[in-house]
């Protein structure tokens, strides 16, 4: 089970290292795109696209860790009005509508994936692309989101915890 | 369904959930699968269509200066460029009454125009500048209160995330919307210093003197020419880039990071560390934006299909009042929806309904956008909830109450009443820059 934990942590840890990565590639590409013209030369016609999948897949592959680090945006300003009992009751309901909301996701483009694949669908742009390329991180990341939530919903740890400057990352 | 019943039922879910504390984004994603669902006879199949609009929606060029921006204004943080301007203002203000005020005002402003978070330049601003001013005797209303007004100048003020963001999701020029803040933030900002001088003048005991090393004219200029005017360098390459349309204003922001990058390497501080702390602060910062962004641009979408905005649009413009007042509706709703949510939330919610109905009342909606921005960085400040209260309070020092922070905030809110007046009075302040693009 330890072993099992270990990759799964590592795996979301490299999923965060490939984001970062990604945010980087698109620095990048588009500084090279732009001294590219200005010298006058034809940029690379997969630039643009390769930004644009960047900006899914990044978001993407940080999401699992942004669900471990208390990364997203919500309100608590109403909940910490109530007592520690009630209040705990409505955490879990939180946390189950993250977790039911999640897994229909991963169902869903997990079928339009398998479609994609299947038909050959391809995403016209400046360049045809598969359109299992654009699909393919969503329900691997979303499958992973909902684990994430589970931990909370079990009690390993709690969502609600930290300062607002904390969790907006300041 | 009557438009408003849909109104009420897609609404009240979202706002039940985030009430709850369902994170922003997970909240969009229930509502769309389940408003989705509701409108189309209960047809499973309508979620295929949520994916697909989601992932089409977010893969959008346009979106690629939001992480951009959060790089550049976080290399510029972590490699200790934000303190050197800092350092250089502080030589040149000398012995002026209240000076760590205006220093406020001044170096808050240099750190908009580089890095676009009101979040992290109050945080910024709040842990640098309130334990000094303390330590010289300042009270709190006047140690709080510029940081407050001036960590808001980020929203307005070129390059603003938060102004890409909503130029994407209403469908405006993200340039022109950008250079549009670039009067009215300087405007804001010298708002501010006379509402400072005008405090001062007030309670000279509340920001009392202090000596300080006087330095010669050679030491100015060189502070000046060393730690100041090469951050000019960083506007350059971001404002500059879009005017002389060397680049697009989507590329402008990749450019930014490398104009910072440049400059921290002449600096010699760019380090491996600076980087990637860098990069891991954007990807929590952009990520999270993201997310929310693929899940609310679908709401949006769910909002016109059920028949919603369409119903609202009709409604709001069918009272036979002034189009002014129809914008103070719009300007309390987002200062009522400030106080509990933050600026992207409010923003992702209002832009769907607000957009449509400003173009349907003959606003310029690059001017509507900065009225949008200006109210939402009220927003930000305003009691109870408004969350760079909160941050101020997270950084300020121990015991300090809600009350102190909103009061200390309430003058700077005063300005940027003033500010949206003049605004209102003449346009033009916003929208002449933007007429040479």
């Amino acid at each position: 089970m330890d072993t099992i934990i270990k990759a799964y942590n590592g795996l979301i840890q490299y999923m965060r290292v490939a984001s970062g990565i990604l945010v980087f590639l698109v620095f990048v590409l588009i500084v090279v795109d732009v001294f590219v013209r200005l010298i006058g030369l034809k940029p690379w016609s997969y630039s643009v696209m390769i930004v644009e999948y960047a900006l899914l897949w990044f978001a993407m592959l940080a999401a699992p860790y942004l669900v471990r680090v208390k990364g997203h945006v919500f309100i608590d300003a109403l909940t910490t009005l109530i007592p520690a009992g009630p209040r705990l009751v409505i955490e879990k309901i939180a946390y189950t509508i993250c977790i039911v909301s999640s897994l229909i996701f991963t169902w869903y483009s997990g079928s339009v994936l398998i479609t994609a694949i299947a038909d050959g669908t391809l995403d016209v742009r400046a360049e045809d692309i598969p359109l299992w390329v654009l699909i393919l991180p969503l329900p691997f990341t979303f499958a992973l989101v909902s684990i994430e939530f589970v931990r909370y919903l079990i009690g390993l740890d709690t969502m609600y915890s930290d300062s607002v400057a904390k969790r907006e990352g300041v | 369904m009557e438009w408003y019943w849909a109104f009420a039922f897609l609404l009240g879910m979202i706002i039940t959930m985030m009430a709850i504390g369902v994170p922003v984004a997970f909240a969009f994603l229930t509502t769309n699968i389940i408003g989705w669902m509701y409108f189309t006879g209960w047809d499973p199949g309508s979620i295929l269509q949520v994916v697909d609009n989601s992932t089409i929606l977010i893969t959008r060029f346009t979106l690629g200066p939001v992480p951009m921006f959060i790089l550049m204004g976080s290399i510029f943080f972590h490699t200790g460029l934000a303190i050197r301007v800092f350092d250089g203002l502080d030589v040149l203000f000398g012995r002026l009454p209240g000076r760590l005020c205006f220093l406020t005002v001044a170096g808050g402003s240099i750190f908009s125009t580089l890095t676009g978070s009101s979040m992290a330049n109050t945080a910024m601003l709040g842990s640098m500048m309130v334990p000094e001013m303390q330590r010289r005797g300042y009270n709190k209303r006047m140690s709080m209160g510029p940081i407050l007004g001036t960590g808001g100048l980020a929203m307005i003020i070129p390059p603003s995330a938060l102004g890409v963001l909503l130029a994407s999701i209403a469908s405006i020029d993200v340039g022109r919307l950008l250079i549009a803040g670039l009067i009215p933030g300087f405007t804001l900002a010298a708002l501010y210093a006379g509402m400072i001088a005008i405090q001062l003048w007030i309670n000279p005991e509340g920001a009392p003197a202090y000596d300080v090393e006087p330095s010669t004219a050679k030491q100015k200029i060189k502070v000046v020419c060393t730690n100041i005017l090469p951050m000019s360098f960083v506007i350059f390459m971001v404002v500059g880039f879009i005017i002389f349309g060397w680049s697009t204003p989507t590329e402008a922001a990749a450019i930014g990071v490398l104009a910072v990058m440049l400059l921290a390497v002449s600096f010699r501080v760019l380090t491996r560390a600076a980087v990637i702390t860098s990069v891991d602060g954007t990807i929590r910062v952009a990520a999270m934006v993201f997310f929310i962004l693929m899940n609310s641009t679908v709401f949006s979408q769910l909002l016109a299909y059920s028949g919603a905005s369409q119903g609202m649009i009709e409604w709001a413009t069918g009272f036979d009042v002034h189009r002014l007042m129809v914008l103070l509706v719009m300007f309390f709703v987002l200062l009522l929806l400030g106080m509990f949510m933050d600026a992207t939330s409010m923003m992702l919610i209002t832009v769907p309904i607000f957009f449509p109905l400003a173009q349907q009342l003959g606003f310029d909606l690059v001017w509507f956008g900065l009225f949008v921005l200006m109210t939402i960085e009220m927003a930000g400040t305003t009691p109870p909830f408004g969350l760079l209260l909160y941050v101020m309070i997270g950084v300020a020092p121990k015991g300090t109450t809600l009350f102190q922070v909103a009061s200390a905030a309430f003058p700077f809110l005063v300005c940027d009443t003033i500010l949206i007046l003049i605004l209102v009075m003449w346009p033009g302040l916003a929208l002449w820059l933007p007429s040479f693009m």
